[in-house]
């Protein structure tokens, strides 16, 4: 059969095999794994939104993404510009054990029991995962959940929105 | 493969490289034009003018030229010129060496005398003439016991021809007009005129001279795609030094051109595009030396593929005759009775096995009494539907005569084929003595009766690979003689390294499955085919080939052509007829059925060293690379001579290259025309040797040679 | 040095590579044998639905011919339409942040990068050139909802399904016996009904789980626990993220691909994906020996494949590894190394670190990957890549050992040899043309990009990724200018089926070639692999010997001299 025939007689299968695989591809696929994940595991589907407080408090980010901490008194996140995504929301587990430090000279928070509170949101799995590390976002909540009234004080403006 | 050839080879190499008519002529070759049929010798010598114009007018390349390095592109210019001489010598020298060879084996040929015959004014006169001055349309005389000089048609005369040399059918056939006669046989009675149908050049030795002439010599199959490759690569080489140029122009390298183009030459294969066309034409001289005509390259080629060798047991595998060995006598009979009857009965017999009848009973010291009757004796000769042959002698009569007088033992005695004698239901006179040999079943039709022991005496005398002939006297068996078939010498060797290569013998005879078998075993061969009829030759290579094997096959008769030119590798005998001879695609002068063999090996061998130069020639490019590319950007990147691991000079490093580059060609051409040397191995086993020697080793080598030089040239202050 | 302890994670997840490609593989196979299976009874009547809306015979078998110009209509008609939703974007539906359409030269470049299974991009998915804030969201290169699904993540499935097809369909002609190359309609809808569609289901659930967002609600807008505005970049991506591992795409939602948390979380979620971007080119090259029906010729391809990637992975880990610059916390320095090496060994090309932080050796590592292909390669690609490299290894080494070479019982001819030389040239010329004309035309420099190692070694990469369809990048949205949207546009186009084409048509010819049955070089042996081994490194390192000394081992010797 000649190039031409085949070409031709291909033409209109493809046209409608293209439009059938957008469909397909493009548009249920990506609309039913939405489906379930919405129903299944809502709260990873929407972005891991940290709240201040539990579930009830306002919402003030996600936990996968690093926000700016410029007070001394929280956590700081690494210096986004040093990572790929620019976004990174961890740190090490040194980093943090570093900065309790400075965090225990602002709050008055002794440096022990911060250290605990750093070793109770280490993040790691298993072994083979990879070093252990600290979610900024994570620690710096539970820090705000731990001592709330110390950090009413020290920043009205944070449970005022 | 063995020593000896080897070192004829590198006489004949070294007698060559001293004819200046081989230089001259690997001069002539430099010419591009005739350089095109080599596409990598060709861009080598494009690169040569480029350097050469550098050399002449600097200005004219910048900014990749600088004048101060003229005498360096002189130097670049005249080891790439180099480098495509020692191409061009590879060629001359296996042209040469294939001519050689060729015309020596053109003198091989026979020349027969002919009689031609030419008609002057109505008159006929007979010429003689030779054979190869003959054309087709020519008339000739045959008279008796001539040989037929050229393949003819009969036109006058009824005779008897014997082609037994080349049909191996004893018996005479009887040519009237019409028929074809065959040159190579022998008339045997009357005369008889006939017409030349074919002319002495159409015949395959001049298809062989075609073949050693490289302008016209076709590329096989594998050169061909070899050669696809060298493109391949040659593109690919040509493209990063491109590459390499606009770079270093955008990116302010400072490379000199020269520079670039040594990197170039040296990338591309050379050392395989210069021998390539020798390693083909160098095969085929290779069979040449062993006076086998191979019809095309091709062939040869085939035979590295064969899976399957079909091998005649007789000449092949024995030499063959038979030899008789053993008297055994029946019921009361004695052996010196069977030996007396034997030698009677094989007086008129000339042929092999006849002559050895008479010489062991003659050993024995069982000289008949009659022997002096022999000459008035009626003689019953072979045939082939009787499978017997005998003679009958009346006691008293007769004298002695002279042995070896044939035309006077000829003269009183009286032929008649054995089934005549039968229908015409002679009897016996009393005085008479009717001695019959022959197969013990033919025998078994004649006999009054028949040994209680006879079968299971023929039968061990069969399973122990030997042939039985019985023996009657009077039409009473009295005993049966062993025949042994002798082995070739040399040939359970060669068996077992065809096996050792992985290749599959079949053993093919006409003999009876308990004598093939024991044969077969004794030379190691696995699977025969006993009781083969030549016709069988051609289903047994079709149902190889129909399993996708190769098949290699030896033939010599007319019936063997149909498979001569089915067959792969079809190696017909000199010996053979013409319809053999142009069927087969390789024919052996010699008339060596077991050269089938070498043939096989050399066709490896030339596949071999095509795939060990190419494999050698890549892996050379690994080492070209750490020489050149430190060096070449030593000016403005510094930091890179760290890859300049063999720690050549910084000026020498590249003519030290590009000079390893070109010496390498005139260190192979040996190997080129030689072959490379193997032992029958597995396959996997040669395969791993040569990828260890030309693989691995093509990647050391140059390594050590080039720092060898590059020290050379620094110690002579280059 | 490689740590211990990483040792055993790279073992463990080497090995379970292999096995889960090892246990997918009959599946894989049955999908292309059209074998008998349980899941019959629900697929097959949507299958022949489609098939008699398309109006095609499923049964009937195409020639090479037929089956490389079906697989290219159809990638022209798709890209086509990929093309409209993203010129068109903006008065589509589906776009919360009213991103503008695409320039036509980057969707020209966008549709060709994600339909040659490249994914290159010159664009940043999420519209955020300001983060960690990404407030406001800047309009310029966003993608809009409808164009991640029905551009990006459509021909991500779709070049998944066509390099799988025409991968299975070459080795059809390889198949002793057998009439054609298949049908390449029953071939791309099995293979998205029953093997992509199923299997990034499973993993894109998997991913949420792991913390990937999956909506098409918008982004969010925050006030920090400081008080400043951030949005939260959200959308369908865990849909996106299971196609581009499992079909080696490599197009991430996001700029900064698998490094941004979305898109991978954690290390969990990043060693699931290095496992489903091994999965299929690792299961591959079972499969062609399931296919031949000669599973022990998978063997050259599978330790070959894998001892390429081991030479590679040596390579990348000489160096010390430890979080430097442009790497995640979560990842560290071994996750990132780790993860440069597989992703262009398998030509994905997605990113979890940036590159510019790699150790040259490192990034001398992700050349190898690319530059051979096949180690194991992208999927279906990867696999004709190897059998290139065999049919030119078996036939200069073959040789040597005194027969006319065989693969697979078939005689190599000057054709076939013709054919494999053509399809290797092609790397060298897309790649090496486009790279000096980058700096000849000034379009490296208008871009920044300086005539320095670091800078050639970004435009090498840039053109090495296109032409191998990987698509990890240096230059990102630098890239985003005519000469490098139209250039590396046409080197994807050529490198992806040009090859193609070619080993379809050396397929085409095997079809009822004699196939013998004596051997004589054993292409299934160990010896013979590692020829392979060595000759793919010969070959490829000659190739570009002189480029990556320009490149990145020029950079190498360089901060040897003046530190890392």
């Amino acid at each position: 059969m000649s190039i031409k025939n085949e070409v031709k007689r291909n033409y209109g299968p493809a046209l409608k095999l293209a439009i059938i695989s957008m469909i397909l591809c493009g548009l249920v696929f990506p609309l039913a794994v939405t489906g379930f994940a919405q129903v299944l595991l809502r709260d990873q589907a929407n972005g891991s939104v940290a709240h201040l407080s539990g579930n009830n408090g306002r919402a003030v980010g996600s936990y996968l993404i690093a926000q700016n901490f410029s007070q001394p008194f929280f956590f700081h996140s690494r210096n986004v510009t040093l990572s790929a995504s620019g976004v990174d929301p961890d740190i090490t587990v040194e980093d943090a054990l570093f900065q309790t430090q400075r965090i225990s000279l602002v709050t008055n928070i002794t440096q022990s029991e911060l250290y605990s509170l750093v070793s109770q949101n280490v993040e790691r799995t298993l072994r083979v995962f990879g070093d252990p590390y600290v979610n900024v976002v994570r620690m710096n909540l539970a820090l705000i959940q731990a001592y709330q009234s110390i950090y009413q004080k020290l920043d009205p403006a944070l449970f005022s929105q | 493969m063995t020593s000896k050839p080897a070192r004829q080879t590198s006489a004949r190499f070294r007698s060559n490289l001293t004819s200046t008519k081989t230089l001259l002529d690997s001069l002539v070759r430099l010419n591009p034009v005739s350089l095109l049929a080599n596409p990598v010798m060709f861009i080598v010598e494009l690169t040569f003018f480029i350097v050469t114009a550098m050399s002449i007018y600097p200005p004219a390349f910048y900014p990749v030229a600088n004048s101060s390095m003229r005498i360096y592109y002189v130097e670049v210019a005249l080891i790439v010129l180099l480098t495509v001489w020692f191409s061009t010598l590879a060629d001359a020298l296996a042209e040469t060496q294939a001519k050689n060879t060729a015309s020596s084996l053109r003198s091989l040929e026979s020349e027969v005398q002919s009689k031609k015959i030419v008609t002057e004014a109505d008159l006929r006169r007979i010429v003689t003439t030779p054979s190869t001055a003959l054309r087709k349309g020519d008339l000739i005389l045959l008279e008796k016991n001539d040989v037929v000089p050229i393949d003819a048609e009969v036109l006058e005369g009824i005779g008897m021809v014997d082609e037994s040399l080349l049909t191996g059918e004893s018996t005479p056939v009887r040519k009237a007009p019409g028929d074809e006669v065959i040159g190579g046989s022998k008339v045997i009675s009357d005369t008889l005129t006939a017409r030349v149908t074919v002319n002495p050049e159409d015949t395959y030795i001049s298809e062989m001279i075609r073949l050693v002439e490289s302008s016209k010599r076709p590329r096989t199959p594998n050169e061909v795609a070899v050669t696809s490759v060298l493109i391949g690569l040659t593109a690919i080489f040509t493209i990063i030094v491109v590459a390499l140029l606009g770079l270093s122009i955008t990116l302010d390298l400072a490379v000199d051109l020269s520079v670039l183009i040594a990197l170039y030459v040296c990338l591309l294969p050379t050392t395989i595009g210069a021998l390539l066309p020798s390693i083909g034409l160098s095969g085929v001289s290779r069979l040449y030396r062993r006076k086998i005509v191979a019809k095309s390259g091709r062939a040869v080629e085939r035979a590295g593929d064969t899976d399957v060798i079909i091998l005649d047991k007789t000449g092949t595998i024995t030499v063959g005759n038979r030899q008789a060995v053993e008297f055994i006598p029946v019921n009361s009979h004695t052996e010196k009775e069977v030996g007396e009857a034997a030698f009677l009965s094989s007086w008129h017999d000339d042929t092999p096995e006849g002559r050895s009848l008479i010489r062991l009973a003659y050993e024995d010291g069982f000289v008949p009494r009659e022997l002096n009757a022999l000459g008035v004796s009626e003689v019953y000769e072979f045939s082939a539907s009787t499978r017997t042959s005998g003679v009958k002698i009346s006691q008293g009569t007769g004298f002695m005569l002279p042995k070896g007088d044939k035309s006077g033992r000829e003269r009183g005695r009286l032929r008649r084929k054995f089934e005549a004698h039968q229908e015409a239901g002679s009897a016996i006179a009393e005085d008479e003595t009717e001695i019959i040999k022959g197969a013990p079943d033919a025998i078994k039709k004649i006999a009054r009766s028949i040994p209680s022991n006879f079968d299971a005496l023929v039968d061990r005398i069969s399973s122990q690979g030997d042939t039985p002939l019985a023996v009657t006297r009077n039409r009473e068996v009295i005993g049966v003689i062993r025949l042994k078939d002798v082995l070739k010498p040399g040939i359970r060797e060669k068996i077992l390294s065809v096996k050792v290569m992985g290749i599959r013998p079949v053993m093919l005879t006409g003999d009876q499955p308990l004598t093939a078998k024991s044969i077969a075993s004794e030379v190691g061969i696995d699977e025969f085919r006993p009781e083969a009829k030549p016709e069988d030759k051609y289903d047994i290579v079709t149902k190889e080939q129909a399993e996708t094997r190769v098949v290699a096959m030896i033939g010599d008769g007319t019936n063997d052509a149909p498979a001569l030119a089915v067959a792969d590798v079809g190696l017909a005998m000199n010996s053979g007829t013409q319809a053999a001879k142009e069927a087969a695609n390789m024919v052996d002068l010699e008339s060596n059925p077991a050269k089938i063999i070498e043939v096989v090996m050399l066709g490896k061998q030339l596949l071999m060293t095509r795939g060990a130069v190419t494999t050698f020639s890549i892996a050379n490019d690994v080492a070209k690379y750490f020489a050149i590319v430190p060096v070449m950007f030593a000016s403005t990147l510094p930091e890179l001579k760290a890859l300049n691991i063999l720690g050549l000079g910084l000026n020498t490093a590249v003519l030290s290259a590009l000079i390893f580059n070109a010496i390498i060609i005139p260190l192979l051409i040996p190997l080129a025309l030689r072959g490379i040397r193997f032992k029958p191995t597995s396959t996997m086993a040669l395969f791993i040797k040569n990828a260890l020697i030309y693989g691995v080793g093509g990647i050391i080598v140059p390594f050590i040679g080039i720092k060898v030089i590059d020290i050379a040239l620094l110690s002579i202050g280059g | 040095m490689i740590q211990p302890g990483d040792f055993l994670t790279l073992l463990l997840i080497l090995s379970t590579a292999i096995i889960l490609g090892r246990l997918l593989a009959p599946h894989i196979t049955s999908v292309f044998t059209s074998a008998p299976s349980r899941i019959d009874r629900v697929l097959s009547p949507i299958e022949n639905r489609i098939y008699r809306l398309l109006d095609v015979d499923p049964t009937r078998g195409m020639g090479w011919r037929e089956y490389f110009l079906s697989a290219m209509i159809v990638n022209i008609f798709q890209m086509s339409l990929a093309f409209t939703i993203f010129v068109f974007q903006n008065i589509l539906p589906l776009n919360p942040q009213g991103f503008p359409g695409l320039n036509l030269d980057l969707a020209f470049m966008q549709v060709i990068s994600f339909a040659t299974n490249t994914n290159l991009q010159h664009y940043n998915g999420e519209g955020c050139t300001n983060p960690p804030n990404c407030y406001p969201v800047s309009s310029m290169l966003g993608l809009s909802y409808l164009s991640q699904m029905t551009a990006v993540q459509f021909l991500q499935f779709t070049s998944a399904a066509t390099g799988l097809c025409v991968a299975v369909a070459m080795v059809r002609g390889f198949i002793s016996r057998s009439q054609n190359l298949g049908n390449f309609y029953t071939d791309f809808v099995r293979s998205l009904t029953r093997l992509f569609f199923p299997l990034c289901f499973v993993a894109a659930l998997i991913f949420v789980g792991l913390g990937v967002p999956q909506t098409i609600g918008g982004y969010q807008t925050v006030q920090t626990v400081e008080g400043t505005t951030q949005t939260i970049l959200v959308g369908p991506v865990a849909s996106l993220v299971s196609i581009m591992q499992i079909g080696t795409n490599g197009g991430g939602y996001y700029g900064a691909n698998s490094a941004y948390p979305f898109q991978n979380p954690n290390p969990a979620s990043d060693i699931f994906q290095i496992l489903l971007m091994l999965l299929i080119p690792t299961s591959l090259c079972f499969v062609f020996g399931q296919l031949l029906g000669k599973r022990r010729e998978a063997r050259p391809i599978i330790i070959g494949a894998y001892a390429l990637f081991a030479i590679d992975l040596l390579l990348a880990f000489i160096p010390r590894y430890a979080l430097g610059q442009g790497i995640e916390v979560r990842f560290g320095g071994f996750f990132s190394t780790l993860w440069t090496v597989v992703t262009t060994a398998v030509t994905t090309g997605s990113v979890n670190a940036s590159l510019a932080g790699m150790h040259p050796l490192v990034i001398l590592s992700a050349f190898m990957g690319m530059l051979i292909q096949s180690t194991p390669g992208g999927k279906g690609v990867g696999l004709m890549y190897m059998v290139m490299y065999i049919i030119i290894t078996v036939f200069i080494v073959g040789l040597m050992s005194g027969r006319t070479p065989e693969y697979l019982g078939m005689k190599i001819n000057a054709r076939d040899v013709k054919i494999v030389m053509v399809a290797f040239l092609i790397h060298p010329i897309i790649i090496l043309i486009p790279t000096v004309l980058a700096y000849a035309t000034g379009a490296a420099s208008a871009i920044g990009v300086s005539t320095s190692s670091t800078g050639f070694t970004r435009i090498f990469y840039e053109f090495t990724s296109a032409a191998s369809n990987s698509g990890s990048d240096f230059l990102g949205t630098a890239g985003n200018t005519p000469f490098f949207n139209i250039s590396t546009a046409l080197v994807m186009l050529i490198g992806r089926f040009a090859p193609i084409g070619l080993l379809l048509a050396l397929a085409g010819s095997m079809i009822n070639r004699k196939r013998s049955t004596e051997i004589g070089l054993r292409t299934d042996s160990i010896t013979f692999t590692i020829v392979l081994v060595g000759s793919i490194l010969l070959l490829v390192v000659l190739t570009f010997f002189p480029f990556l000394a320009l490149g990145p081992v020029l950079e190498f010797f360089q901060k040897r001299v003046n530190g890392f």
